[in-house]
């Protein structure tokens, strides 16, 4: 999909689905990557980041990875969100506490003002995002439907687990279960 | 002077139309005038004439209500002589216009430019009129002003005219009452019908104040052209009445089920009772209430049990419903709404498609053409993504191509509505920009 803005930008974020792929590219502050390397641990630990919580604050975006490289002196941020992010990038920064944490992180990479110029840190996000060259993605849906996905998957397993389950699931119209249910 | 000052903000009531502002009156009639300008000096005396025409937020209001809104096309300001630079300050939507953005829209197929209703779409449309009034001889002696304001003039031709009226049911043409839950916005002085929800700051709806966001939304120059103005969006929208009905009937159990399948599609119950409010019958008395028939949230409800999550209501108006996914701000979403209806009620029962065309006049005034009648239109209207059913759009107004289905919670197995056509077509509409009082003398006065 392309938007025609008077010759400017194709919309940026490659789409797999309902999937857009969204990587952000910063220069670190001179001497700050052993901080940066500091803040983004305290990111990990936060609850919600930790891993195996599997609660980040954004409910919408499959992972989110932070890589430091050059020798700490970049930094990208690499993630996968459900629908065009560009639609939502207002969004980002007046709800939840994304922009709080952040704000820790970008303190450490060049050109970044601080809150609460809320227009300044989009321009600023903006301005660091590359658009992919290739992206594939190894399953459909969205993080709403992995999450059922999962709700269900656990929820049959306990139905196999009980002890009448091959007789319950010989009904016909529990046959695509059956089919599911020998392995 | 007319101000009123809500939280610090006060708004230029006396320089702001009141069409773009306020609700319309109910029930009213309506007529929507859609002019060229072949000649640039009849063109700026007739913005003179209109401007004399238009009513000013901060006015008393006329026993009847009578109001006439003026809004222009990038093509109209472009025919009046705005120069190139102020032309490029506006939002690059509104330089497109609807008609490029149809693709982005959902306006393919049936609903694509191609099949549009002439002019619609066409950069012969340049000002838009709109009269509206609670009293029909009220409103032709308005819409003769507006006549005469054109009709001596040379260089103006009327290209498109469309009557519309609200019955004083509230009532569209699907059955429901419309135009619950509007937002109250700050320093209009006008009380939310929502306790729950804090009133918008102005410049969600007037170009020129601070918007949710803490900035002031991004304002074409000069300063006295933008100011107080606003972005409307009109849209007229074809109802497949009949296709509707009757799909219900095939797909129901009994008449009180066709009931609860609409209720179930649009959020409410034919009479306005939201679902959040009333899930198991109507409540007539509820849907008549506008203290009550707005005063509801959906967090009690995240699976969508009594609403579902993929009705239109909520949808278009999803109020706390994604307050946990942490990445959507639906304040950055909302917008001034009327829905207005045109064309010939089928009678009750009717499941026959008769020809005749009727619909809804969708008219959008808001600040931000892109974050909130684009969002809304294709991120929670056309898709559903952001409830975790890509595959599904709005069941009543969502752009399909395809047939689509609609899920409804319910114990002990969801309900899925499958072979969903679509309801609604486009015939065509414009993005037009309604400028200040001042901006009308301004654009009057221009001598390029």
């Amino acid at each position: 999909m392309t938007t025609q803005d008077d010759g400017a930008a194709t919309q940026p974020g490659l789409m797999v689905g309902p999937t857009s792929e969204f990587s952000l590219f910063f220069r670190v502050k001179p001497d700050q990557g052993q901080s940066l390397r500091a803040a983004l641990l305290d990111l990990q630990n936060t609850p919600g980041y930790r891993p195996g919580d599997y609660g980040m604050a954004i409910k919408t975006i499959h992972e989110a990875r932070f890589v430091l490289f050059d020798e700490d002196t970049r930094l990208a941020f690499i993630t996968s969100f459900d629908g065009p992010w560009d639609a939502y990038m207002e969004d980002f920064f007046t709800s939840g506490p994304t922009i709080a944490l952040f704000d820790l992180i970008f303190q450490h990479v060049e050109g970044y003002e601080g809150l609460p110029d809320v227009a300044a840190v989009k321009a600023f996000v903006l301005g660091a995002e590359q658009t992919a060259a290739a992206y594939a993605r190894n399953y459909g849906g969205t993080v709403k439907e992995i999450r059922k996905a999962q709700r269900v998957a656990d929820a049959f397993q306990q139905v196999l687990d009980h002890p009448q389950a091959a007789e319950a699931l010989e009904h016909p119209a529990l046959q695509p279960l059956l089919d599911e249910a020998a392995d | 002077m007319s101000t009123v000052t809500t939280n610090g903000i006060t708004l230029d009531l006396d320089d702001i139309q009141a069409g773009a502002l306020y609700e319309r009156p109910s029930p009213y009639v309506g007529v929507y005038l859609l002019l060229r300008i072949r000649d640039r000096a009849d063109g700026r005396d007739l913005v003179r004439r209109l401007h004399r025409l238009a009513n000013p937020a901060g006015s008393a209001d006329t026993p009847d209500n009578t109001s006439i809104t003026v809004a222009f096309t990038y093509h109209g300001l472009k025919a009046l002589g705005v120069p190139q630079e102020s032309l490029d300050s506006f939002v690059p939507e509104f330089r497109e216009g609807m008609a490029a953005r149809a693709a982005i829209l959902g306006d393919t197929g049936e609903s694509s430019p191609e099949h549009w209703e002439e002019p619609l779409g066409s950069s012969d449309v340049h000002v838009a009129v709109v009269v509206l009034s609670s009293d029909a001889a009220q409103l032709r002696e308005a819409a003769e002003k507006a006549r005469q304001a054109h009709a001596q003039l040379p260089g103006i031709d009327l290209i498109w005219r469309q009557d519309c009226y609200q019955l004083a049911t509230g009532r569209t043409s699907f059955g429901f009452k419309d135009g619950i839950g509007q937002p109250s916005v700050e320093g209009t002085g006008r009380p939310s019908m929502n306790p729950r929800q804090q009133p918008l700051k102005a410049g969600e709806i007037i170009l020129g104040y601070p918007d949710e966001t803490g900035e002031l939304p991004p304002m074409p120059t000069p300063d006295v052209l933008g100011r107080n103005g606003t972005y409307v969006v009109f849209r007229k929208l074809h109802t497949k009445v009949a296709a509707y009905r009757s799909y219900l009937r095939a797909k129901a159990a009994d008449r009180a089920d066709e009931d609860l399948l609409g209720a179930k599609m649009v959020g409410r119950w034919q009479s306005g009772a939201p679902l959040a409010l009333a899930p198991e019958t109507d409540d007539p008395e509820l849907g008549a209430d506008p203290r009550r028939n707005n005063d509801f949230t959906f967090a009690d409800d995240p699976r969508g049990f009594k609403c579902p999550v993929g009705s239109h209501a909520r949808r278009a108006n999803p109020r706390d419903a994604l307050d946990e996914d942490g990445s959507v701000d639906v304040r950055l979403h909302r917008m001034i709404r009327r829905g207005t209806s045109y064309g010939p009620i089928l009678p009750d029962d009717v499941t026959e498609d008769d020809g005749a065309d009727r619909g809804i006049i969708f008219v959008f005034a808001g600040a931000h053409l892109k974050r909130q009648f684009e969002f809304v239109k294709t991120q929670w209207l056309n898709d559903g993504i952001f409830i975790g059913a890509p595959l599904e759009s709005d069941p009543l107004v969502g752009a399909r191509q395809d047939p689509g289905s609609f899920t409804i919670a319910q114990r002990p197995i969801r309900r899925r509505l499958q072979d969903m056509p679509p309801f609604v077509i486009t015939r065509g509409g414009e993005y037009c920009f309604a400028p200040s009082l001042s901006a009308l003398r301004w654009l009057a006065e221009l001598d390029t």
